[in-house]
């Protein structure tokens, strides 16, 4: 494997009984944003706490351009990342965060007021940190990611709290960074914010790759044999294809999505047993779906699924 | 380990509280010293005691200072979360440890000297005899106990840093040390049998420290001045040890 970038190689972790990482393994490579998705809980931040080093894992590693994170001198130019965006200082001003920031990478006040600049803060870089909206702080920790210029930058739910402007802002930002040559880590629990920014996604559940694949890849697999049915009789065609073998599920009034058949066998099924329908096509998933479909099982808490139907 | 310093010393000088709690270190010291100067008797032959202990007696309240001052240097970083942004900045923790310990050292100890010279300077003008000898620092007894009052503080200063880094929670680290230093001479007060008073006054870090500031009758003292310093400093280096090593193996 590539030594740019981050590889994360069966990293495993347990709190007590509970597994928190159960050989998680994915790599990001350079030149793209490569999206972390999963639902919370299933270990995303983990991971980014344990390739900076913050926690211990019981087995694996975490490299950053081949080498630990806690291996380097000055890491934040190796390696640029935002965790919380509110771990701050409430008394401190936003430009004396990065100073300090600076200050132990080896980097000057000059270097902050660029990233100061780069980021949009600079109205408010003055003012203390306590009082900035929640997409400020992000703007501040994405500048304090920027400091050391690093190849690498992983961010962890970078669009929580902006607004649509900063969103957008966020999005573009992401894909430029990428578009310079650096390797781009971005979680989300959110498919539509990493959709329009992410080309690579490693999707987890259960601490654990569930998929690791280009974002079109994903999409193709998951439309694949899969069947959009429209019929008013949805409770007879569920026994009937259920029987045959199928997983079914609600698509909305009268309308089912089929598994595990293809829209022939479902036509003939159907014809059988003299169910009516007035449509059969082949389904065309949207990102969300690939996403519930892939971490359906891997879903920590969830509310009784309505659409679910059970078979 | 340069970078480390800058950064912590960033921090300090860039918000408020750590200035306004060392200015309240030494004020504090310096008044309460001023008040037991001037409410003791005084005759030509002497203050009937040890005037120089005396003269120091501001230190029983500004260490409470010095302990909310370093506590929050490290818990107050847990409180917020900040802590993991220092240990992304400076990953070796042993490195991010001694940073902070020695940034505190450094603002202890000019806090710590002016407050034992303002104190000795109070001293001299509020008790008669300007030339009272165990008010100057050219007599060496008087040297010691400035010296070793400003070692004291600075060792406060760590033994805080230690117990807030293994209690990851301002308040509890406060309450903790606070208690450690004040309680455990009271406790030795209320005991009966001598020989465990003894000993408690030999072991806690307060009374064993400030016999430091003592210059006369050092044969009767529990402990002697630079043994009792000793002991301050083997607390503050156990918590130090503790807190580092907890800092080491524990996930932030």
């Amino acid at each position: 494997m590539s030594a740019a970038g981050i590889v994360v190689d069966g990293l495993r972790k347990r709190y007590g009984a509970t597994v928190a990482l159960d050989g998680m393994s994915f790599a990001v490579r350079p030149g793209v944003v490569t999206g972390l998705v999963g639902p919370n809980g299933a270990g995303k931040s983990t991971t980014m706490r344990v390739i900076l080093g913050l926690d211990a894992v019981d087995e694996g590693t975490a490299l950053v351009g081949g080498r630990p994170y806690r291996s380097f001198r000055h890491p934040l130019k190796h390696l640029g990342s935002l965790l919380d965006a509110g771990a701050l200082h409430p008394g401190r001003s936003g430009r004396d965060h990065l100073l300090w920031l600076a200050h132990a990478q080896g980097l000057t006040a000059r270097r902050v007021d660029q990233v100061i600049e780069q980021v949009g803060l600079a109205p408010a870089a003055r003012r203390k940190a306590g009082g900035y909206s929640l997409g400020m702080r992000q703007r501040l920790g994405i500048a304090a990611a920027l400091l050391g210029d690093p190849p690498v930058v992983m961010l962890d739910e970078p669009f929580n709290g902006m607004d649509p402007d900063g969103i957008i802002w966020m999005r573009g930002f992401l894909r430029s960074l990428a578009a310079q040559g650096r390797a781009v880590l971005v979680s989300s629990h959110l498919m539509n914010e990493v959709q329009d920014t992410a080309a690579h996604l490693v999707v987890i559940g259960r601490g654990r790759v569930v998929a690791d694949a280009g974002l079109a890849e994903l999409i193709a697999a998951a439309s694949r044999n899969r069947v959009a049915l429209r019929t008013t009789a949805a409770a007879q065609a569920l026994r009937v294809l259920a029987e045959a073998g199928a997983r079914v599920t609600g698509g909305g009034r009268d309308a089912v999505v089929v598994s595990g058949l293809s829209a022939e066998q479902v036509v003939a099924l159907l014809g059988r047993s003299a169910v009516p329908f007035s449509e059969v096509s082949a389904h065309r998933a949207t990102l969300e779906d690939v996403y519930l479909e892939l971490t359906g099982g891997a879903v920590e808490f969830r509310a009784g699924a309505p659409s679910e139907v059970a078979l | 380990m340069r970078g480390a310093l800058h950064a912590e010393w960033t921090k300090m000088r860039t918000v408020t509280g750590p200035l306004w709690l060392l200015l309240g270190a030494v004020t504090s010291t310096v008044a309460l010293s001023t008040v037991a100067a001037s409410v003791v008797h005084c005759t030509a032959e002497g203050c009937g005691g040890d005037t120089t202990r005396l003269a120091l007696t501001g230190v029983y309240l500004g260490q409470a200072l010095v302990v909310i001052l370093a506590v929050p240097c490290i818990s107050g970083e847990y409180g917020t979360g900040m802590i993991r942004t220092t240990l992304t900045a400076v990953p070796r923790r042993a490195t991010a440890f001694a940073a902070k310990a020695l940034t505190l050292t450094g603002v202890l100890a000019v806090a710590a000297t002016l407050a034992v010279l303002g104190s000795l300077l109070a001293a001299r003008l509020t008790l008669p005899g300007l030339a009272d000898p165990a008010l100057s620092l050219s007599n060496g007894p008087t040297l010691r106990a400035a010296c070793g009052t400003i070692l004291y503080l600075i060792l406060i200063g760590l033994l805080s840093l230690g117990i807030a880094t293994a209690v990851r929670d301002s308040a509890t680290g406060i309450g903790v040390t606070l208690g450690l230093l004040y309680v455990v001479p009271l406790v030795a007060q209320t005991v009966g049998a001598p020989d465990w008073q003894h000993l408690l006054q030999k072991i806690a870090p307060m009374s064993a420290g400030l016999a430091v500031q003592a210059t006369t009758g050092l044969s009767a003292l529990p402990i002697g001045p630079w043994a009792g310093l000793a002991v301050t400093a083997g607390w503050a280096a156990a918590a130090l040890v503790l807190g580092g090593l907890l800092l080491h193996i524990r996930d932030v």
